[in-house]
């Protein structure tokens, strides 16, 4: 569902990212794990088509995100890692943006934006102007409009920032239920017990380059994400 | 006052930082572009006051009058910028929120917040006035005593100023409850209408037809009460233009009176500062009802419905419609008491002229108008301009909806005020078809110039609105689209003349000349369609370039 080919990216000449080739298949959940400034943020961007990687290429559902954008987005969920939101508009009206311009038909729009709601919990705050959401509340309504259009590949960079415990547990939930109905999930952290808990398979990235690609079981009998991590970035 | 001293070193450092060989050789052009409009002001300035002191009587009361009229408009517009300025500098700028998490007292906040605006409000208008003031020293012979003067009190002058805006921005966020801050820029607007409404009907009553009515109208503006700091700041440096001896009594005024406003201010700020934070902040209100049906904007509706609804949400866009509607109900006043009849006599061909003028006029405020609401539309996307970048809509679609966004009501509006004004010199038809077509045509390139070259330059981290406009991409749109604007209209003009001409003189127009018009005509099509095509072509390639944000 992504597949990420020898992708470069690099910024007045200067790697940002080098050479990284990974895949995440259907319904599986995808850690990218490092320190800050490994190039995590980097590379999700260059997935959803904001930054163009000098090198390689991405696809998406087989749809290449530089050659066929519209294709490839449309398939595509994203919740970034900060929370710019159109603070003036309501929660509601922000999702139905959301739903029009990935051209969803107004009946399921509106119905789908119902069930989303009452699935995260924002049904009281619905009809508010986003300026006034807390940074939780913001980031359920990210989460919220990544999914309105069923996406069948979705981006998530640091997933629980500014989240309350409740908030954590039901997006765990969520991205849970997502893998299990067929979504390929792409996390990039540098939350160790986060993508333990969650990721099938978890790769390693540092200054750039991707180290090492490892399964749950792999991880297990090496001792734990947290050795694996230390070993591997030490 | 040593905690505000500290908390400007970073704003100090962050102006040292920018200023670096690179940034001034990216303003060579506009510095150069600035010193040729010092050089035009001081030469005009020189000039019209070589021409009034030689009139008979009249001419040092008239060069005085020019003198306070000139400090009196200064004035009123210092307390409007910093009135502006003060509503977000101490209410929405975002330092606040870093600055009230610090051990610092409220009094230091307000006193740090107090020197920005004024820096803010003021730089403006310290960089264009000098030509005026050297003109009148030179042109009186006057001695370095008067420059020194000038400067000296020009300070008090703008803290006068600053002390007055932001105890007014201070009272409005007061008392305008909810919403506050959208309210109190209303409020500002319908005051500055009002008043200019208000001052040139009660003003300026008289019909200048002849030479000297026009004078009688120029004394009888009142813009010298002596209770006014402009009348203090005139009294000051006047006397000294003629070397008479220096008066301390007006500067000693304007001195203490900046001290004792920006008191004020200080205590007004510590009285209502935290009132007024508490009642700024967003509140959510839960179990608000939701409105489940309701309008649906469709895939090539989405961003001009979302574009349509946050612009009247946010009053820092929509606020300076009302400075612009009033400019424009001026513009559209001085058409209707311009004294054609009696030019006419003279000069046949004024309201051909007039009309020429008109839509150079109109022109001009349409690029200004474009700067403000074309130009910024894409970089007021600001950081959440991710959202349509990650999402599948072509960068084709987006610009189109952010032109249409802005060109409809530009172009409603502005062939308005061309319609109006046409009327007002009694056009004839062929002119008034004329003049209503180039400028929909104008209207068409300028606001494709104005979309693409903010796509082209976008800036979307921003403190405020305006300083979009104001950025170097925003200077240089202004100037495009002043070329564009005054070569249509030229080659229309000349056109337009080779016709008159012909009917006047009764002589058919030969294939060569038919050929030419036709020629003037495609050039203007063409100029405006390639003002209008590269910059969208640009700007849909720059914005589907990287994007980090």
């Amino acid at each position: 569902m992504i597949v990420l080919d020898s992708v470069s990216k690099s910024f007045n000449g200067k790697w940002a990212v080098k050479g990284l080739s990974l895949h995440v298949e259907k319904g599986e959940v995808f850690g990218l794990l490092g320190p800050n400034a490994a190039g995590k943020t980097t590379a999700i961007k260059m997935m959803t088509g904001l930054l163009r990687p000098t090198e390689g290429k991405i696809l998406l559902n087989g749809y290449d995100i530089v050659k066929e954008p519209i294709q490839a987005k449309s398939i595509l969920g994203y919740v970034p890692d900060k929370a710019f939101l159109y603070e003036k508009l309501k929660g509601r009206e922000f999702l139905k943006f959301i739903a029009s311009i990935h051209g969803i038909e107004k009946f399921t729009a509106f119905k789908r934006i119902d069930e989303l709601i009452g699935i995260f919990g924002i049904k009281e705050i619905e009809d508010e102007l986003i300026e006034s959401y807390s940074q939780g509340m913001r980031q359920r309504l990210l989460f919220l409009s990544a999914l309105i259009h069923n996406p069948q590949a979705l981006l998530i960079d640091e997933p629980f920032v500014g989240l309350d415990p409740f908030g954590v547990m039901m997006i765990k939930d969520v991205i849970r239920r997502l893998s299990s109905g067929g979504v390929a999930v792409f996390l990039a952290t540098h939350s160790l017990h986060i993508a333990e808990e969650l990721c099938e398979r978890v790769g390693l990235i540092s200054k750039g380059s991707l180290i090492s690609i490892k399964n749950k079981k792999e991880i297990v009998s090496e001792g734990g994400l947290q050795e694996f991590f230390l070993k591997i970035t030490s | 006052m040593k905690t505000t001293l500290l908390l400007l070193i970073p704003k100090i450092i962050s102006i040292k930082n920018s200023i670096t060989l690179k940034a001034f050789l990216k303003r060579l052009p506009f510095i150069f572009i600035g010193l040729i409009f010092w050089a035009i002001f001081f030469i005009g300035t020189y000039k019209v006051l070589d021409f009034i002191r030689g009139i008979f009587y009249f001419g040092e009361i008239l060069s005085k009058k020019l003198l306070s009229m000139t400090i009196f408009t200064l004035s009123i517009f210092l307390v409007l910028s910093n009135i502006i300025t003060a509503l977000s500098s101490f209410y929405i700028s975002k330092d606040i929120s870093f600055l009230l998490s610090k051990p610092v007292r409220i009094k230091e906040i307000l006193r740090l917040k107090t020197i920005e605006t004024i820096f803010s409000s003021s730089w403006m208008v310290i960089s264009f006035i000098p030509p005026f003031f050297i003109a009148y020293g030179i042109n009186y012979g006057a001695s370095f005593l008067f420059y020194l003067v000038l400067i000296l009190t020009f300070i008090p002058f703008i803290l006068v100023s600053g002390g007055v805006g932001i105890t007014i921005a201070h009272l409005l966020t007061r008392i305008f409850p909810v919403k506050k801050t959208r309210l109190a820029i209303l409020a500002i607007g319908l005051i500055t209408f009002i008043f200019l409404y208000i001052f040139i009907r009660s003003q300026w009553s008289i019909s200048p037809e002849r030479p000297e009515r026009f004078i009688h109208s120029l004394l009888s503006l009142k813009t010298d009460y002596p209770y006014l700091p402009g009348f203090w700041m005139t009294e000051s440096v006047a006397p000294l233009l003629k070397r008479q001896p220096p008066n301390f009594f007006y500067p000693g005024l304007l001195l203490s009176f900046g001290a004792f406003i920006l008191i004020v201010s200080g205590m007004v700020g510590n009285k209502l500062y935290n009132i007024n934070l508490e009642r700024i902040q967003p509140s959510v209100r839960y179990g608000a009802k939701a409105t489940v049906e309701g309008f649906y904007p469709g895939r090539n509706g989405a961003v001009l419905w979302k574009d349509v609804k946050i612009f009247f949400r946010d009053a820092g866009q929509w606020s300076q419609l009302f400075i612009i509607g009033a400019l424009i109900l001026v513009y559209i006043y001085n058409f209707k008491t311009l004294p054609l009849k009696s030019i006419a006599n003279i000069f046949p061909f004024i309201r051909e002229l007039m009309a020429l003028v008109n839509m150079v006029t109109a022109g001009l405020v349409l690029s200004a108008v474009s700067a403000r609401f074309l130009y910024s539309s894409i970089s007021l996307e600001g950081m959440s301009f991710w959202i349509i970048r990650t999402s599948p809509v072509n960068v084709k679609r987006i610009l189109l909806s952010k032109f249409l966004f802005g060109f409809i009501p530009v172009t409603v509006i502005l062939s308005t005020v061309v319609f109006i004004t046409n009327m007002a010199i009694g056009s004839d038809n062929l002119l008034m078809f004329l003049s209503v077509c180039t400028m929909l045509i104008l209207c068409i390139s300028i606001s494709g110039l104005g979309i693409g070259m903010g796509a082209v330059y976008p800036k979307f981290k921003y403190e405020n609105i305006a300083s979009i406009s104001m950025s170097p991409g925003g200077m240089f749109f202004m100037l495009i689209a002043f070329a564009v604007i005054l070569l249509t209209v030229s080659i229309e003009a000349w056109a337009f003349f080779q016709y008159k001409k012909a009917v006047l003189s009764n002589v058919p127009l030969n294939l060569i000349e038919k050929g030419q018009l036709f020629l003037a005509g495609t050039a203007i099509i063409t100029l405006n369609f390639f003002t209008f095509y590269i910059p969208m072509k640009m700007g849909k390639k720059r914005l589907e370039e990287d994007l980090n944000i």
